[in-house]
């Protein structure tokens, strides 16, 4: 019992100190086995890509909504129902776009998937995508790519 | 009559002795198993798979240059515990103490790693990104500084941290020796261990080269208890120079930054 309180007070602290840390676990999973017994602190939580929910589908067959958070009324133009059914393309690209710009306006969030329309560019040698006004900077966390909305470079 | 009373009171008094004697008995049998030593059960941890433990260790550590192909499986579990296991092969030269290149491909993505004593970094060759970071002097500083600065893992890291200053089988709560077990056709001793968070699996060849050859580690401290299998592959005389730890960027690729994680 106290090593459980203990191991979920180690866990949350961890959390809490390292932020959205891990590489190695999957986006929207909650964990991996250990792949050291030699390591420590090797298995950490992912909370990096958990608010996004763009790829909560990949790894599972459920009836995700992929909408789910957004604030954008999509109702208008999509078939209401759950379970990935018959949306209608063109919204759902609306949708994701829209949703994209209202997430990402926030210096130092994170995304997996960047809106449409973005260029690269180079700045001081390291790669940037400017997508509209916003600027997104690829990264590594761990091993695990993502892009991390920045101050404009130049 | 006085004879059959006097016979009655010796048939009392010698019975009166046999229930004694019988009593006394009857108690000296319950208090003996008590008052003996019971066999000492088998500690915990089994001296003869620590020594073997460290053998392998030791052994791993004096090889200088080496090659080793890992077969992986490993378990992600989902937020309701369900397990999904991912297959991933891993390719590894180390030249210690300070050059290494490491392969890893999975289900799921292909990374590169590159260390030559002064620099490391992380290619994404399909993703097209890559990321180079200064780096300490050896693959052993660097495995620690990769992993607490930005939470990225050595593969197979095991291999470079058994047997490395600092270690030892002191995490270890249990150990036991299962028995002879076969890895892709080689005879090994199979040992049990378990520590905090983790029970696992080593399969020692047997004989000249005490070489890993399978390692399964069930994390403990998540319900679902996900395993991770690692099935090796051993060259102990790969030909390598330096030009195979240096870093060219692939055409096209983009360098990126590896994220600060660290506390």
């Amino acid at each position: 019992m106290t090593r459980t309180i203990r191991a979920s007070v180690a866990i949350a602290l961890t959390v809490l100190f390292l932020g959205p840390a891990t590489s190695s676990v999957q986006a929207g999973d909650r964990n991996r086995a250990k792949t050291s017994v030699n390591n420590k602190n090797v298995n950490r939580n992912t909370n990096v890509n958990r608010n996004t929910n763009v790829n909560r589908n990949v790894n599972r067959n459920t009836n995700v909504n992929i909408d789910r958070d957004r604030d954008v009324d999509i109702d208008i133009d999509v078939d209401h129902r759950r379970g990935g059914c018959c949306y209608h393309p063109i919204a759902t690209a609306a949708a994701v776009t829209t949703a994209a710009v209202v997430t990402a306006a926030v210096i130092g969030s994170t995304v997996t998937v960047l809106p449409p329309a973005c260029s690269v560019v180079i700045v001081n040698g390291f790669t940037y995508q400017q997508c509209g006004t916003v600027w997104y900077q690829p990264q590594f966390v761990g091993t695990t790519t993502s892009y991390v909305v920045v101050t404009a470079p130049r | 009559m006085t004879d059959t009373r006097g016979m009655k009171e010796t048939q009392m008094t010698l019975r009166n002795r046999w229930m004694q004697a019988a009593l006394g008995l009857a108690l000296a049998l319950v208090a003996v198993p008590a008052l003996a030593q019971p066999a000492a059960p088998a500690p915990a941890v089994d001296p003869a798979s620590i020594a073997a433990l460290n053998s392998m260790s030791a052994y791993l550590r004096t090889l200088k240059t080496f090659q080793v192909e890992a077969v992986t499986a490993t378990d992600e579990v989902l937020e309701d515990g369900q397990l999904v296991k991912y297959s991933g092969k891993t390719n590894i030269v180390a030249q210690f103490p300070n050059k290494l290149l490491a392969d890893v491909t999975s289900d799921r993505n292909e990374r590169q790693y590159v260390y030559d004593g002064k620099t490391f970094t992380l290619l994404a060759r399909r993703v097209g990104y890559y990321a180079t970071v200064p780096a300490p002097p050896t693959v052993r500083e660097l495995a620690d500084v990769l992993l607490a600065k930005y939470d990225i893992e050595v593969p197979l890291s095991d291999l470079f941290l058994w047997g490395a200053p600092g270690w030892n089988s002191g995490a270890i709560t249990s150990a036991m020796d299962m028995g002879p077990g076969e890895v892709l056709g080689t005879t090994c001793q199979h040992y049990a261990f378990r520590q905090e968070g983790a029970d696992w699996q080593v399969w020692i060849q047997k004989g000249e080269f005490p070489l890993p050859r399978k390692l399964v580690i069930t994390t403990t401290d998540d319900p679902a208890r996900p395993q991770h299998t690692a099935v090796y592959l051993w060259n102990l005389a790969p030909s390598v120079n330096d030009a195979a730890f240096t870093f060219t960027p692939p055409k096209g690729a983009s360098k990126i930054v590896l994220a600060d994680v660290g506390k």
